[in-house]
């Protein structure tokens, strides 16, 4: 007989109760996830988005991609030698549109590779955003630190670096508006181990998003906010265990001096936390994901069925040990002293 | 025939650093189908002779033997066992579960017991004990709303549904006016003599007397 589908059958209220804690907590911690990934990708996306590999910046630019200037010379030997290596340089700046409004951009430029947009001179690729702010294919756009203009060739998606949307120019448009010859970086794909190049210095990808100052100050905070709250839920699983345990304690009591196993006792006790658990995740996972397709339209919000996936499962197995910990007082009950203590 | 054997059972119980000692050398001897009342003042030690009888705690010293098996040398696991099967159990308070049906709470103890029965087989049985007890038309009720009466006979159903070899019952009618004692005493000893059930019974109730075969009298943690 299942008992412990007949005590949540009659004491529902109190079930739904724990139930309804475990949803609101585990849907704040999967929208604040979703938030922490779209904050991620709204400041990296551009970077992101790259396969595996190694960045190499200048030794000297003291882990700063912004002071890096690669030797020409450097450059074009590791080019040469790796055939999908690219070089790469990201400035922050701002572009006039026609009607003269100025937008925030990040100009990233690179050399040949299938890895960045292709663009000819007095030409820009432009992230999607910036259509949803007027910016039409065949534009032209201006910098106040260019000669020239830029005609819009096309949009790419999802291409964001530093809260910016990222704008694709030729190299020598790039060297016109910064005055530089050299580029900050080369990417070489591949998950071979980084090979040593004198002068430089490498970082695998997820190393170089910690040296942006905003990327790993905010992901940690946000990272550390979801973390909280995997670790509240976990209390709050093992408090109100330990609740409704010291409530049925005389039960507990009465069930073992009957005959009943202490090992049973402890499987009624899963059965419930994973009931009630099961279904305030569903309800969970299914609100997240209409809250994803509802999202408002400027908002930094991903969150991937993978993601709340995982976060369940952890949410699972702390649900699982608070429970747990919570019943170890089920093997310590003497049947004895629940029956001295009158009805249960 | 003799079915359990008390031998010179002590219980000592430490309380600081003081020791009390309150069974001093308990011998009872229980035969097959009869009732046995033990009777004493508070603190005469007569529950807790009931409870070491029933596995419920240890004595400190002695034997207890259930069909010449020795209790006291039996782990937690196996006394839980004997518990299940052999054993049954009316306490002072009805002690039901509260989240289950009268019919629940037999079918829970045939589970316990592991009674190799059917499901239909299990549905009858509980019938027919539900009826003997008379208490069968509050098969689907849950215990808040049965009646003091009506929980001890559930209680009694239950601790015989099984088919016990021992019924330990501790002040079963405490709870209950001068009738319904009547009634719930007449029930134990029928069901006693009918299914050869061995009952050994804690009361302070002198009008409960009569119905038992033997009575103890206890008094400073020794039978007199």
């Amino acid at each position: 007989m299942n008992i412990a589908w007949k005590e949540i059958k009659k004491n529902r209220a109190k079930f739904v109760i724990l139930g309804s804690i475990i949803f609101l907590v585990s849907f704040l911690t999967f929208i604040i996830s979703g938030l922490s990934n779209g904050l991620s990708q709204d400041n990296a996306a551009l970077i992101k988005d790259l396969p595996d590999g190694q960045f190499y910046m200048n030794a000297e630019a003291n882990e700063t991609y912004n002071l890096s200037r690669i030797d020409e010379s450097v450059q074009s030997s590791v080019l040469k030698e790796q055939k999908d290596a690219v070089a790469i340089s990201i400035q922050m700046g701002f572009v006039n549109d026609m009607d003269d409004k100025q937008h925030s951009i990040a100009f990233v430029t690179s050399t040949d590779s299938i890895l960045f947009e292709s663009v000819g001179k007095g030409e820009v690729v432009l992230d999607r955003s910036l259509q949803d702010k007027g910016i039409k294919v065949g534009d032209s756009l201006t910098n106040n630190q260019f000669s020239g203009g830029f005609t819009v060739k096309g949009f790419v998606d999802q291409k964001k670096y530093s809260h910016a949307p990222v704008a694709y120019i030729n190299i020598e448009n790039y060297k016109e508006i910064y005055r530089v010859n050299e580029m900050q970086l080369i990417f070489v794909p591949g998950k071979e181990k980084s090979q040593v190049i004198t002068g430089l210095q490498s970082f695998t990808n997820k190393e170089f998003l910690n040296t942006i100052p905003s990327y790993s100050a905010e992901q940690m905070s946000l990272n550390m906010i979801i973390w909280f709250l995997v670790a509240i839920s976990g209390m709050l699983f093992a408090i109100f265990f330990y609740m409704m345990n010291v409530q049925k304690i005389g039960l507990y009591g009465i069930l073992k001096a009957l005959g009943v196993k202490t090992s049973r006792l402890f499987g009624m006790m899963w059965y419930q936390m994973i009931f009630i658990t099961v279904i305030a995740l569903a309800l969970s996972v299914a609100l997240s994901q209409v809250f994803t397709m509802i999202a408002p339209e400027g908002m930094p919000f991903s969150l991937t069925i993978e993601t709340t996936f995982q976060l369940s499962i952890i949410f699972l197995i702390i649900g699982f040990i608070g429970a747990t910990l919570s019943g170890l007082q089920i093997k310590k009950v003497e049947p004895l002293q629940a029956i001295q203590q009158g009805e249960v | 025939m003799s079915i359990f054997t008390i031998d010179e059972v002590k219980k000592t119980f430490t309380n600081g650093e003081v020791e009390e000692q309150v069974l001093n050398g308990i011998n009872i001897t229980l035969q097959e189908g009869e009732i046995t009342a033990l009777v004493g003042a508070s603190g005469s030690g007569k529950s807790t002779i009931l409870t070491i009888a029933a596995g419920l705690q240890r004595a400190s010293d002695g034997k207890v033997l259930f069909q010449g098996k020795n209790m006291t040398d039996m782990n937690q696991d196996q006394i839980r066992k004997i518990r299940a099967s052999e054993f049954g159990f009316v306490f002072q308070s009805s002690h039901l579960v509260p989240f289950l049906t009268v019919e629940e709470q037999l079918l829970l103890m045939l589970d316990v017991s592991e009674t190799k029965m059917r499901k239909r087989e299990q549905r009858d049985e509980v019938e027919k004990t539900l009826k003997l007890v008379d208490i069968d038309h509050r098969k689907d009720a849950y215990p808040s709303s049965l009646s003091g009466g009506e929980k001890q006979r559930v209680a009694i159903a239950r601790a015989i549904i099984h088919k016990p070899k021992m019924l330990f019952a501790d002040e079963p009618t405490a709870s209950l006016d001068s009738k319904r004692s009547k009634d719930v005493m007449t029930l134990i000893r029928e069901l006693t003599k009918t299914l050869h059930i061995t009952t050994l019974m804690v009361t302070h109730d002198e009008e409960m007397l009569p119905y038992a075969d033997h009575i103890i009298t206890m008094k400073d943690g020794m039978v007199v």
